[in-house]
């Protein structure tokens, strides 16, 4: 297998696994997403990257408590594996290589 | 789990119906928390509908329960012999091809013949009153036999209103031929004259008009079909018709309603009707109390279907009433057919208004059908059985892996039912687009599937189940019988003791057999039916029809005026064409012939030859009392001295003075009848016959046509060159040469290949054996023979089983459909039998030369 294939809404969501480090779950997700980026984000869309990311085993997750603002519901909490870190950093360091790679001429524009 | 308050019920069930339960419980935490935020935020009715929005968004596979039949170990199973049998098939393109091929081209017949059957089956049997109707038949003595007749005594539909209390309704029906002019266009057309219950006892409901409009003398009923050819879609109603009799007489008639299209399965139809009232314009000598004249049907309605037993049995009292006054043609009994039973009978009623001619199909069509199912599942098992060499290793790991015999059988069922199915839909598809058109062709019907014939579905199902298990039940108790031990260890050996595959083969090529002899000789029929004498000269001669004297006389000095045309005969008859059937007495019996009433040069132009006595004497123009009569007619009247002999006709006595060979007055399928020519009166001749310089024949017809289209605008010219008359028989004849040349092929084909597939894997059995034979020096006669010795026996015994019964099948089918076959000596089966053998050795070699190329060693080596 070669590199792990990752989407960019799936990064986003990744990084911000890691952010909300201990408290990661769909909503609040999907809330600091919409915080942080200032687009709407659907709690269904954030859904299937979660799993489909631990699905590639980039992320573990277990059952917290039940709360009563979730009437009563316990939520899946997620955490970052090794091997997602690894993603998100080949993915960084992928970009940040390209982006070196850009000769400063490009950036010259006569405006 | 309870719904929690104030989330709208319908989104939660269909939540709950799709998400799987290991995530219910943390998707529907989320959704409520956003469900409880949103009732502060924004209200409870916007939460609702939020929740609703995220309900529906959420419904995508990740969320999705597993249906609980993927659970289902059996159905695991089923999606891995779909996937082992649709590998196997496309690893063996051409094994496959072959068997499904086959199959779907015995399914594509099978589809053929349903809908054929069906429709004969249920001719006319979509009356509403199909039991309650009856056709009154009479029995008659006519040339020495009884037959039964469609036809009855005119009056005598008046009586039976009268005489019998059970009788709701009666309904007369006399069929005439009439010039109709239209939209200012002249046709002929045949019009039915009917009583006004006519649409009442027969399901014909009208696209425009009322049904009642029958009972009206000045009214006509069209078909759909004619509406369309005269007035394409428009609504014909309350426009003209100028109907001219035969009789002379013209008549307007008021259209007053339009039947709807005629469903395939009727028989009984009309192009016109009008009330029956109108026979006294129609016929100038109408004489409705006259007991010796004929009407073509009387229908009778009974409220009681039952109480047709006390008609029948009171019905004595009219037969003394009409055997007074015709005595030439007197009615024996009477016999009442339910239009439920016409049609299938109709073949036995002579002159009946509904007529059958799908008999013999009737009879081949499902022996044919049989025939190639049979063959398809016997080419099936032998190609299946071949084909395990290649399987047994998945056999063996299945059964390891503990799949017991019944499970392995299973899947082999299983596996065929699915290549039946494929082949079903291609068969079906074949069955659509190419037979049944092409049939429809050969029989000029229409055959349909409806879709809304559930018959058809449970016949499909039946062929389904019938054909995968037929085909499928051997080659699954064969496979399944091996252990996995023996297949592993590679101690199985196929095609040892294959006798059941052999006899399979032996079975498949006797039907080979039958079916290419039948081919053979048909294909040989065709020609020498074509080639067959008609008994006179048909090149060369044209013929016109001239309905009135007026037209005759002057299209006879336009035709003699022409370059190209001489022996120019006007008459009353034609061969081929019309003749009229008369009764001919002798002094103890009375015989039914063809009369033709001709002018003496008629045989010149003819080209017929008087092979004994001599033409009717010339100086004699009118009144002439002598006939000439042909070979058939002597024969039946078993005449040793016919030239002198006298004969009654129509009470006035003829003597016949010359005898001519027999000639073909009505396609060859038909047997000739006894023929007497008698001299035509000056003044009725209708047609007019002609020679052509040959080289000439379309441009003289040509020319002629031309000058009747300017002398006659109105009148349709009816005429045409006498070698075409036969057209359309000989085009029959020929589709069933075609028909069995197909069929032959098809089964010829299959044969083969299950041969070659049986050597194939006879050869594999044995490469060994073969190998040591090379390396020790056997060259390739040798090979040939231990190759094809145990061949050999079964070969012969299969031609000698089916060549005989090829030839009794194709004698009985020639006998039914020719009444002048090709003569059948038992040497006719030699060409089919050696074309036969010549393929069977072309296989058989193809196969020695591949062992014969094969290098030994290969088959030696042992890794």
């Amino acid at each position: 297998m070669g590199r792990a294939q990752i989407g960019e809404f799936e990064e986003l969501v990744l990084l911000t696994v890691g952010v909300l480090y201990d408290d990661a779950y769909a909503v609040a997700i999907a809330k600091e997403l919409e915080d942080q980026s200032g687009r709407s984000v659907a709690v269904s869309a954030v859904h299937k990257s979660l799993y489909r990311l631990e699905e590639k085993g980039m992320l573990e997750s277990r059952l917290g408590d039940p709360e009563s603002k979730r009437g009563g519901k316990r939520k899946r909490l997620f955490n970052i594996t090794p091997y997602g870190k690894k993603a998100l950093d080949d993915s960084l360091d992928l970009r940040s290589r390209l982006r070196g790679q850009i000769p400063e001429l490009a950036f010259k524009f006569n405006s | 789990m309870k719904r929690p308050h104030g989330i709208p019920k319908w989104p939660y069930l269909f939540f709950k119906f799709y998400c799987k339960r290991e995530r219910f419980e943390e998707m529907h935490g989320d959704l409520e928390e956003y469900f409880y935020e949103r009732v502060e935020t924004k209200g409870m009715v916007k939460a609702r509908w939020y929740y609703l929005r995220d309900v529906l968004r959420c419904c995508q596979p990740y969320a999705w329960k597993t249906p609980s039949f993927y659970k289902n170990s059996n159905l695991i199973m089923f999606k891995n012999y779909f996937k082992t049998a649709s590998r196997s098939a496309l690893r063996n393109p051409l094994s496959s091809f072959i068997n499904i091929f086959g199959l779907s081209m015995a399914i594509g017949v099978c589809v053929m013949t349903y809908s054929f059957m069906n429709q004969s089956l249920n001719t006319d049997k979509f009356h509403e009153n199909k039991d309650k109707v009856f056709l009154t038949t009479i029995f008659a003595d006519r040339d020495g036999e009884t037959a039964q007749y469609g036809v009855t005594p005119v009056p005598l539909a008046e009586h039976l209103k009268t005489d019998f209390a059970n009788i709701e309704k009666v309904c007369r029906i006399d069929d005439h031929n009439t010039v109709i002019r239209l939209n200012n266009q002249v046709f002929y057309e045949d019009i039915r004259l009917v009583d006004g219950e006519f649409l009442e006892m027969f399901t014909f409901p009208l696209k425009w008009g009322d049904k009642a409009s029958l009972y009206d003398p000045n009214s006509i009923i069209l078909s759909e079909e004619v509406s369309n050819k005269y007035f394409k879609t428009e609504n014909p109603i309350g426009k003209e018709v100028l109907v001219i009799f035969k009789s002379g007489e013209k008549k307007h008639f008021e259209i007053a309603g339009v039947a709807e299209d005629f469903p395939n399965m009727a028989n009984i139809k009309f192009d016109f009707l009008i009330n029956y009232s109108n026979i006294e314009v129609a016929m100038a000598d109408h004489k409705p109390a006259d007991w010796a004249k004929f009407l073509d049907a009387t229908l009778i309605q009974l409220n009681d279907p039952t109480s047709i037993a006390t008609v029948s049995t009171g019905m004595d009292k009219y037969l003394k009433l009409q055997n007074e006054v015709n005595k030439d043609w007197a009615i024996q009994g009477f016999e009442f057919i339910s239009i439920d039973e016409l049609y299938l009978n109709s073949s036995d009623i002579q002159q009946a208004i509904s007529y059958d001619d799908r008999r013999p199909g009737r009879v081949t069509l499902p022996f044919i059908a049989a025939f190639m199912i049979i063959l398809a599942c016997l080419n099936y098992v032998n190609m299946a059985i071949n084909s395990i060499a290649k399987r047994l290793k998945e056999i063996g790991v299945r059964k390891v892996m503990g799949a017991d015999k019944r499970r392995v059988m299973i899947q082999f069922l299983a596996e065929n039912v699915f290549i039946t199915f494929c082949a079903m839909i291609f068969g079906l598809f074949l069955g659509m687009t190419v037979f049944m058109p092409w049939f429809e062709g050969i029989s000029g019907e229409q055959y349909s599937i409806e879709l809304s014939d559930h018959l058809f579905y449970l016949f499909m199902l039946g062929l389904l189940l019938l054909t995968g298990i037929a085909s499928g039940i051997y080659p699954a108790f064969y496979i399944s019988r091996f252990e996995a031990v023996k297949i592993f260890k590679g101690k199985i050996k196929l095609g040892r003791k294959g006798w059941l595959t052999q006899t399979f083969l032996g079975f498949q090529l006797v039907l080979a057999c039958i079916t290419i002899t039948a081919a053979v000789i048909f294909v040989q029929n065709t020609n020498y039916q074509i080639n067959r004498s008609w008994g006179y000269n048909q090149n060369h001669l044209m013929y016109i029809h001239t309905p009135s004297k007026e037209m005759y006389d002057k299209m006879k000095v336009e035709m003699e005026k022409s370059s190209y045309l001489e022996n120019v005969s006007g008459t009353a008859d034609h061969i081929g064409r019309k003749s009229s059937s008369v009764v001919a007495e002798t002094l103890d019996r009375k015989y039914e012939v063809s009369e033709l009433k001709v002018e003496p040069i008629y045989f010149k132009t003819m080209g017929v030859e008087i092979a004994s006595g001599r033409e009717w004497s010339q100086d004699v123009k009118y009144g002439n009392r002598e006939v000439v009569v042909n070979q058939t007619f002597v024969n039946q009247l078993e005449l040793e001295e016919p030239l002198g002999f006298e004969i009654k006709i129509r009470d006035n006595d003829y003597v016949i003075v010359g005898v001519i060979n027999d000639l073909h007055n009505q396609p060859f399928g038909n047997e000739i009848q006894p023929m007497v020519f008698s001299q035509v009166n000056d003044g009725d001749q209708t047609f007019l016959i002609a020679n052509i310089t040959s080289g000439y024949d379309f441009k003289a017809y040509d020319e002629i046509e031309s000058t009747w289209d300017e002398l006659y605008p109105e009148i349709p010219l009816v005429g045409g060159l006498q070698a075409d008359i036969w057209d359309g028989y000989f085009n029959m004849i020929g589709n069933f040469a075609r028909f069995n040349k197909a069929v032959a092929t098809i089964a010829v084909a299959l044969a083969l290949l299950g041969l070659y597939g049986l050597m194939t894997l006879n050869i594999s059995g044995r490469i060994k054996e073969l190998s040591i034979r090379k390396t020790l020096g056997a060259n390739m006669m040798h090979l040939s023979k231990i190759m094809s010795k145990q061949y050999l026996a079964l070969t012969i015994v299969s031609i000698c089983v089916g060549a005989p019964l090829g030839y009794f099948f194709t004698k009985f089918q020639l006998d039914m459909v020719f009444a002048y076959p090709l003569d059948m000596g038992a040497y006719r089966v030699v060409i089919p039998v050696i074309i036969l053998v010549v393929a069977l050795i072309l296989v058989v070699f193809s196969q020695v030369f591949r062992v014969n190329r094969f290098n030994p060693i290969k088959g030696l080596r042992t890794e």
